[in-house]
């Protein structure tokens, strides 16, 4: 049973159609991701698969459960990370680690994850003071909290640096190889080709590609991932 | 109950953190109190009747300030979408924040009323039962009044332009601060239109043991007010 499926999701918005017929499958172990430029239907595609949207049509299981109906149940064993800061003002590294905690049965221990992160020094300052890097790097963390079976991380290393980008890839490397599932939205190619077993590409709201990795460089005209991916995308391809 | 006592510890010390409420809940009506026990000190049943106005300060202000901007600012900051992908229900966020917007009342009532009773030698002259429970109806009210601004305001800056229209007159004008019996009738009539001053009514009622027939009015609409507002909040509540 794949961990992730979804039949024929479409929704649109005042008229307009952000995503139609968008069929995936996901299995366990495996690192899927979701690609596409800005305004391709990603987030959407995320909110109808999470739940935080209702799709028009179509439908989602995660571990075989419906996230609308079985919410309670099924995020017990799912961790999310969204694109955007959702933290309270005043809020610290700790108290936030500690409310995530709080909300899961079982869940990992966060005082190794802040240190594993290099977080551990920073968990008594306010969330907002952090630098880019280090806020991002604690929005993976938090999804890292519960002990999942899936994880959903959205544009995961944005802002950061190349060191920090390498910690966190090596990070969930580990984490696939005891099992864990990663659905990940991604602009850089670097980090799908490290990463992503694979790989989906949205274009205006429609999958124009699906495979992995390899196949979608040789079913393009273009040698390297990111031409093809723009190629795919319908963009101009410079070299 | 390991998630309600995190939640409530941490949205708690978040709050203080704030500490607008620390002054406006806290601060405010002891200050009142004080204030106003110098000027009746000498008039016990002028105190008396100013005891359960100035305890309601605290929930003006947890109600229909504290209460919509917090909501409306965690929808905004997406943190009532970020509990939905979580197993517990973004509503016990909502449950804790009315929890701690409780707690500043009570508080403020326990300091309000030894504020009273040590400086000013204030007794309650009826029945402490019937003040709670006035209390805590005239609570549910207010807080429903919140909920509903604090869910349906398309963002923070609206629902705190709402909450300011509805706790800057209430605070002044409902008797909780300047006492309504020194209003001139026209200013009195003008401010029965404010919930808070039928909820002061009631407390005034409760509290001095006068008959309840001249509250029966003050009664229903305090109740309609809490029904009605807790139904358009659960029924139009925006998550996000």
């Amino acid at each position: 049973m794949p961990v992730i499926e979804t039949k024929n999701l479409t929704k649109s918005f005042g008229g307009k159609t952000v995503l139609s017929d968008f069929n995936i499958s996901v299995n366990q172990g495996e690192v899927f991701g979701l690609l596409g430029s800005n305004g391709a239907g990603k987030t959407t595609a995320i909110d109808c698969i999470l739940g935080t949207k209702k799709p028009d049509s179509g439908t989602v299981r995660i571990l075989g459960l419906n996230p609308k109906t079985e919410r309670k149940k099924l995020f017990e064993n799912v961790g999310v990370q969204f694109q955007e800061l959702h933290y309270q003002d005043k809020i610290t590294v700790s108290e936030l680690c500690e409310m995530t905690s709080a909300l899961y049965h079982n869940v990992n221990d966060y005082k190794r994850l802040l240190l594993e992160f290099g977080l551990n020094e920073k968990s008594k300052s306010i969330v907002n003071e952090l630098s880019g890097g280090q806020k991002q790097k604690l929005f993976v963390l938090l999804a890292l909290i519960p002990k999942a079976k899936v994880i959903f991380l959205d544009e995961l290393t944005t802002g950061l640096d190349t060191k920090a980008r390498r910690d966190i890839w090596n990070t969930l490397k580990k984490l696939k190889e005891n099992g864990l599932t990663i659905f990940l939205v991604s602009h850089f190619m670097d980090e799908v080709e490290a990463l992503c077993d694979n790989i989906c590409i949205l274009k205006q709201g429609k999958i124009v590609f699906s495979g992995n990795v390899q196949n979608a460089i040789q079913s393009s005209p273009y040698k390297t991932l990111e031409n093809a991916y723009l190629w795919y995308s319908g963009e101009e391809v410079t070299e | 109950m390991k998630v309600f006592t995190t939640l409530l510890r941490t949205e708690l010390k978040l709050s203080l953190r704030g500490m607008d409420m620390i002054i406006f809940a806290i601060c405010l009506p002891v200050i009142v109190m004080v204030i106003l026990g110098i000027v009746y000190g000498n008039n016990p049943e002028n105190l008396a009747a100013s005891f359960p106005a100035v305890s309601t300060i605290a929930i003006c202000a947890g109600g229909v300030m504290g209460l919509p901007l917090v909501i409306s600012g965690y929808r905004q900051n997406k943190i009532l979408k970020r509990f939905k992908v979580t197993p517990v229900s973004p509503a016990l966020l909502l449950f804790v924040q009315t929890m701690i917007y409780t707690i500043y009342s009570v508080v403020s009532l326990i300091l309000v009323y030894l504020t009273a009773s040590i400086f000013f030698g204030f007794r309650l002259p009826g029945s402490w039962l019937q003040f709670i429970g006035a209390f805590v109806l005239v609570m549910i009210s207010m807080f429903s009044i919140g909920m509903l601004v604090g869910g349906v305001s398309p963002n923070t800056k609206i629902a705190s332009i709402i909450a300011s229209i509805l706790y800057f007159p209430m605070l002044i004008f409902s008797g909780a601060t300047l006492p309504y019996e020194v209003m001139p009738t026209p200013l009195q009539k003008a401010a029965d239109i404010m919930p808070l001053t039928q909820g002061i009514k009631i407390l005034k009622a409760v509290s001095l043991d006068k008959p309840i027939d001249n509250i029966i009015l003050s009664l229903i609409i305090i109740c309609t007010i809490a029904i009605v507002c807790t139904a358009l909040s659960v029924k139009f509540f925006k998550w996000e």
